[in-house]
């Protein structure tokens, strides 16, 4: 790999699209399965204040240990001081991986691994190890700040967050050079020991951008808490203990629309648009991201709002009830978008990990790895993927969208109530599916 | 811990027994529609990638007259033409069809020398003098591939290399 300076995004060839008969089998598939549920599922909410089974007492005490907790923030904080290494000291060269290691092994790595053990991001937090540790400096608890959390910001502060990454990542001209990863994350940082100091740990769960995405998603993980105990759940019974609050519905418009964006700028229908207009080409990705997002947004509203409501439910609240059941159709879209670009692109900075500053170095004994290609030399099967994941997100989401509803709605709306967030829901996936052929 | 509290939405009495039967069905209908559909997709899209990594066009079809629109992908027959003139390039992010392994020649018509920049894995130059230039390309891993001009910065090509 050459050492010219960065001016394009990261990685090299991308995914080709996907082909046509697959897309439409997708989107089919996931027309039929959606109809299915709605005709024929249960009527009695399943997911709701199901007990989970309690995880083997010594696993629970394991990883409930101070010494579990300690080890778990040692590697957080050795990830993150490796980062500094990097973007600090290091060189603004396309070997540098301090890059690979914030777009690609935390940004799309967060998302399997808390699938895989739960709230990753929760306990590997190097912002909530530096608070601690400043609340341990000053002798104070670090669960309370000068003051409490204010419920009604709820996750508008990680929407936000989120919006900002995703801003740096698909729409900043110079996304890939050090000195601006630097600064969004020096911002980062200060936000978010600010807002620990102001708020106590809580403002972590609530306002971090990665622990929010993070816990979200581990809510699709087969690992829950119940009155402190550690449980095994279903990820659907799971999912449904997603606690909601305002500006969740923002979180996850901000990650599909983002997402959805991401393949939208590189169809060449829209490139060429770009590349032709005398409009500024950052300003025109800043207004299309927006849009994604926005539109994803009133979208899930609309649709989860239209619809009759008993006396217990305010029609207001519905979005924020229903928003859970987005969280597998992102993850499913993600896994898609991402899986060769985490999968190779991973592996290449684990190689250039070795190499913090750029002089040849072999520190963690990685830099002589081959990087497995096999995925990109089989694009076949990585469509099949693709297109699986996405289904498969989508099913997910249609039946957690669904038992929400037999518990919220009243019964003479539930058939006719759910209509519009599944059409809603087949029109995300079918899109979805539309981009990854398109682009 | 208040992360994992209870959501604290009202809630109707969840009831456990709710028959089974209706969710069976509904997960073995959803299975085997979802297989069939991806599978009968998978099928046709396997024989189309066996054909091409045997043959020398990246055609979506394989029918022996090739009467197909996808001239463009065959390397010996026409080059990709680029023309560079101050700040104008043409084409400005046009996709194009090449076999992955197969050498395409690139004809750079330009006022001035420079290079294009090829971001395959491993990542690839063009350099052009001023007039034209001939160059050949060979991208081995499939994907799509961008062909830019850092200055303008602009994405010249979109190879999608099958």
């Amino acid at each position: 790999m050459d050492r010219e300076l960065l001016a394009h995004g990261l990685g090299g060839a991308k995914d080709l699209p996907i082909s046509p008969e697959l897309a439409m089998a997708g989107a089919v598939a996931a027309l039929v399965v959606s109809f299915s549920v709605l005709a024929l599922a249960w009527r009695e909410p399943r997911f709701d204040d199901r007990p989970g089974r309690p995880a083997p007492a010594a696993l629970d005490r394991a990883v409930g240990s101070r010494w579990f907790a300690v080890a778990v923030r040692v590697v957080g904080m050795a990830f993150f001081g490796w980062f500094l290494l990097a973007a600090v000291l290091g060189e603004n060269l396309v070997i540098n991986p301090a890059l690979g290691m914030f777009y690609v092994l935390l940004w799309v790595g967060i998302v399997p691994l808390s699938l895989l053990v739960g709230p990753a991001y929760k306990a590997l937090s190097p912002v909530r190890t530096l608070h601690a540790g400043l609340a341990r400096l000053t002798g104070s608890d670090p669960s309370r700040g000068l003051r409490d959390y204010p419920e009604r910001l709820g996750y508008w502060p990680a929407a936000v967050g989120l919006y900002a990454f995703v801003w740096l990542e698909l729409v900043h001209p110079d996304s890939t050079q050090l000195g601006t990863v630097r600064l969004w994350v020096a911002v980062y940082v200060a936000l978010m020991l600010l807002g620990g100091a102001l708020y106590g740990d809580r403002f972590f769960e609530r306002a971090d951008p990665f622990e929010v995405y993070s816990s979200l998603v581990a809510r699709l993980s087969v690992w829950g808490r119940e009155d402190g105990r550690l449980v095994v759940r279903s990820p659907l019974a799971n999912l449904a203990t997603t606690p909601v609050g305002p500006g969740l519905v923002g979180v996850v418009a901000v990650l599909f629309g983002s997402t959805g964006f991401d393949s939208f700028r590189e169809s060449p229908p829209w490139l060429r648009f770009v590349q032709s207009s005398d409009v500024d080409a950052a300003l025109l990705g800043n207004l299309a991201l927006l849009a994604f997002c926005v539109g994803v947004g009133l979208v899930f509203t609309a649709a989860t709002a239209a619809t009759g409501v008993g006396d217990d439910v305010r029609r207001s609240a519905l979005p924020g009830l229903f928003a859970h059941s987005m969280v597998p159709i992102i993850v499913g879209y993600i896994a898609a978008h991402y899986l060769s670009y985490l999968v190779e692109y991973g592996q290449v900075t684990l190689v250039q990990m070795s190499d913090p500053l750029s002089r040849g170095d072999d520190l963690l004994g990685t830099a002589d790895l081959e990087v497995n290609r096999w995925l990109s030399y089989h694009p076949t099967t990585l469509a099949n993927i693709k297109v699986l994941g996405v289904v498969l997100g989508h099913v997910l989401g249609v039946v957690a969208a669904h038992d929400r509803a037999v518990r919220l709605l009243p019964r003479r709306h539930q058939l006719t109530g759910q209509l519009p967030l599944l059409l809603a829901m087949v029109g995300f996936t079918a899109g979805g599916l539309y981009l990854l052929f398109a682009a | 811990m208040g992360f994992w509290q209870k959501d604290p939405t009202p809630r109707r009495n969840a009831q456990m027994s709710a028959p089974i039967r209706p969710r069976l069905r509904v997960a073995t209908g959803a299975a085997v529609a979802c297989l069939a559909l991806l599978g009968l997709a998978a099928c046709g899209d396997d024989a189309e990638s066996d054909t091409t990594t045997g043959g020398t066009t990246g055609s979506q079809d394989s029918s022996p007259d090739g009467g197909q629109p996808t001239d463009e992908a065959a390397p010996e027959a026409e080059p990709i033409r680029v023309t560079i003139e101050g700040d104008s390039i043409d084409p400005a992010g046009e996709r194009v069809e090449v076999a992955a392994g197969e050498p395409v020649l690139v004809e750079v018509t330009a006022d001035r020398a420079g290079e294009l920049h090829v971001h395959s894995t491993p990542e690839q130059e063009i350099a052009f003098t001023e007039g034209t230039t001939e160059h050949e390309l060979v991208i081995d891993q499939p994907g799509v591939v961008e062909v830019e001009s850092h200055d303008p910065d602009l994405v010249v090509l979109q190879l999608e290399v099958r």
